[in-house]
């Protein structure tokens, strides 16, 4: 990362299958000054997307149809093991959590989101790794 | 910055070890037998050891392990020496010394001459060497042990561990956890997680990250001898306790609140009135129900200056050869920690002159506190020779302070107030014949600057009383609203004796003085306009009156108009105001206006310097 471009504002791709959920999240990044580079609707999409876009940061929502969350996340963290990735999941998802933190998700959000929280974990998360 | 955070954590933690020593050491002192004292003792030194050598503070350390091997030796032989006392408190002195130079970040002073001077007694037999001794295998063990503990609303404590030990494996390698990864992966929830992290950053650095997991409610750096302490006393520094009770607390009326916004919010939207009625209504019962609960969080009990002023007595017992009874009541009682740190040296100031100049040979010295209403009275009484008024008046009247007129009339009240004038007394001429104001001008500055009043009482041959009269609290004070050439001002209640109304006619003149009766007085009649150098107002007729004290003196103060009473929050002004004279804080009404707190008493002092 060049030091010109550490100013500009962070750039977060969103993928979710429910347009409501998107919709949510972008709205909570965009208030907090965040550009949202792209939203992806599925895994395969996501995996595309991310070699175009190559976002500071991703939210992968777990359960999605086609290709799920931690497939996504497995194939993009093969290409680009530096990739920030924090998935997103129902509670009731815990051992779907576990797997994916196990193959290299940095930090999950639990539904229903609070602002706060979001922002507080993708903040550390793209902080946290240097 | 986190790592005076740290620092504070141990700085706090340590005196309040040592004000419990300081405790018990006097109350070894009449009972030497004591086991469970001497147990206490030794537990206290040894969590300071523990504690200091963890942070590497070598001296303190050091100290505290001497303390804690003498005390072991007191353990074992069943009781402590005069000598070994007096040798400890001595200690605890030098460790409160090192505890200033840590706070100031200077290196710590040798604890060399202390440590020769253990007294000889006790002889008894010690197989281990202090060497051995320190070598205490959990506090060298390998690697940091870290603990953590997540707050009750986290929703998925297995994984958000799982991350946290993921993250701490980014500062160093894990030795072993409890839980293990495996098993966090398997699904288990602990309740707290336990590292033991070779680090390759500092203990500090560790905490500084951790910090940005409000997940985690607790972050500690278990030693293997830490142990519970057996006494739980409110700090007196900077750092706070809360029980959780109160954070509870707390957290329901912020629930309230809540509720009672969407309530408010519905009635507008609905243009419901009478709802929004009942929500302001619910407001304010919420409003002064938190303010109460956080006014909680101020408070600390006057116990520990009550061991302050017992080492005081002890003290001066043991060198001036005086037989004292030293009696405390009412330590209980809770006051604003910043007013009773601004009340800590005037209280062992007046606890010396009791001693030094009140009782002769022996004699009872006690301290009092008690509650009236929302203030709170500690008094300070002797049995000793007393204040002999007849001398004061012939001081006064040598300074100048009194006519002789003056003199004839005045009150021993008044004039027991004339000791406390700055320059009224030196140490050299009135400390053999009365005894007193030695520095007490200092003491009624600094009960004058939390809001209080002092009261001298005195019978010649049956003692003193000084009595100091003080609010609650700092923060809130009710105030008198007073308006002088269009600007609204407040006084606190405190200082206000009454407010009158004067008809123009009842005003006498004596000199170029104006002076009006109160009750059976003639008191001398000021303008606020005219202290404040404003213009001149028209005349009023009644003239609102504010009756109050200055430098003891009572005075009619003259205003444009009293506006009424009120509680408010007074916040300290911010450099440079902070210098302005006469303006002691402001506060901001409900409206938005801002006033200021006039503090009369600055006014009429001299400029220093």
């Amino acid at each position: 990362m060049s030091k010109q471009e550490v100013e500009l504002s962070k750039r977060v791709m969103i993928v979710d299958d429910a347009l409501f959920m998107r919709t949510m999240l972008r709205d909570i990044f965009e208030v907090a000054g965040w550009q949202v580079v792209v939203e992806a609707e599925t895994g395969a999409e996501a995996i595309e997307e991310y070699k175009i876009h190559q976002p500071d940061l991703v939210t992968m929502d777990i359960v999605m149809p086609e290709m799920g969350g931690i497939d996504a996340l497995t194939k993009i963290l093969r290409e680009y093991p530096a990739a920030r990735i924090v998935v997103c999941s129902a509670l009731s998802q815990k051992d779907l959590i576990l797997d994916a933190i196990n193959v290299g998700a940095k930090d999950f959000i639990v539904k229903p989101f609070q602002n706060a929280q979001v922002l507080e974990v993708v903040n550390r998360v793209v902080a946290g790794c240097s | 910055m986190d790592t005076v955070k740290f620092r504070e954590m141990f700085l706090a933690e340590a005196a309040e070890h040592l004000e419990l020593m300081a405790e018990i050491l006097l109350q070894l002192d009449s009972d030497p037998e004591d086991q469970d004292g001497i147990d206490a003792l030794f537990r206290e030194a040894h969590s300071i050891k523990g504690m200091a050598a963890t942070m590497e503070h070598v001296e303190t350390a050091r100290l505290a392990h001497h303390l804690e091997d003498r005390l072991d030796d007191c353990r074992q032989l069943g009781w402590i020496s005069g000598g070994d006392i007096d040798w400890l408190l001595e200690a605890v002195d030098l460790l409160e010394l090192l505890l200033d130079d840590i706070r100031n970040e200077q290196p710590e002073r040798s604890v060399e001459n202390l440590i020769a001077s253990i007294p000889k007694e006790p002889v008894i037999e010690v197989s281990t060497t202090v060497e051995e001794k320190t070598a205490d295998p959990a506090m060298t063990g390998e690697g940091v042990l870290i603990q953590l503990q997540l707050q009750e609303t986290v929703i998925a404590p297995g994984p958000r561990f799982l991350i946290l030990l993921k993250r701490l494996a980014d500062f160093g390698t894990i030795l072993e956890s409890i839980p293990t990864m495996e098993a966090l992966l398997q699904g288990e929830d602990p309740d707290h997680l336990l590292i033991r992290l070779d680090a390759e950053i500092s203990q500090e650095q560790i905490y500084q990250q951790l910090q940005q997991y409000s997940e985690i409610r607790e972050i500690t750096f278990p030693v293997a001898t830490a142990e519970e302490k057996p006494h739980k006393k409110k700090s007196p520094g900077k750092m706070v306790r809360v029980s959780t009770e109160l954070l509870d607390h707390l957290i329901n009326l912020t629930g309230e609140l809540i509720t009672n916004r969407y309530q408010m919010q519905n009635g507008v939207k609905e243009h419901n009135w009478q709802a929004v009625d009942d929500g302001v209504g619910q407001l304010a019962r919420l409003v002064k129900n938190l303010h109460h609960q956080v006014l909680q969080v101020r408070m600390v009990s006057l116990e520990s200056l009550a061991g302050r002023l017992s080492r005081t007595v002890h003290d001066l017992s043991r060198s001036s050869g005086k037989e004292i009874f030293f009696k405390v009541e009412g330590t209980e009682i809770e006051l604003d920690r910043a007013i009773v740190e601004e009340l800590t040296d005037p209280l062992i100031h007046m606890v010396r002159n009791a001693v030094d100049h009140g009782v002769e040979r022996r004699g009872t010295v006690s301290v009092k506190a008690w509650r009236e209403r929302d203030q709170v009275l500690i008094q300070v009484a002797d049995d000793g020779r007393g204040i002999d008024p007849e001398t004061i008046r012939h001081q006064a009247l040598e300074k100048g302070l009194l006519s002789p007129a003056q003199a004839k009339s005045i009150r021993d009240y008044d004039l027991f107030q004339l000791i406390c004038q700055p320059g009224f007394s030196t140490v050299e001429e009135i400390s053999e014949i009365s005894g007193r104001g030695v520095g007490m001008d200092v003491v009624k500055t600094a009960v004058e600057r939390v809001g209080g009043i002092l009261l001298i009482d005195s019978v010649p041959g049956e003692g003193a009383r000084i009595t100091l009269k003080v609010p609650l609290s700092l923060a809130i004070i009710r105030v008198l609203i007073v308006e002088c050439a269009g600007t609204r001002m407040a006084m606190p209640i405190a200082r206000v004796v009454q407010t009158v109304e004067v008809a123009p006619e009842e005003v006498q003149s004596s000199g170029k003085q104006l002076m009006i009766h109160y009750q059976d007085e003639l008191l001398p009649m000021l303008s606020l306009r005219k202290i404040l150098k404003t213009a001149k107002g028209s005349h009023l007729d009644p003239i609102p009156v504010v009756i109050t004290e200055v430098q003891g003196r009572k005075i009619g103060l003259v205003v444009d108009q009293l506006v009424g009473q009120r509680e408010v929050f007074v916040q300290r002004l911010p450099a440079p105001f902070d210098q302005v004279r006469g303006c002691s804080g402001g506060t901001i009404l409900g409206d938005g206006q801002i006033i200021f707190l006039l503090d009369l008493q600055s006014l009429f002092e001299r400029p220093r310097g």
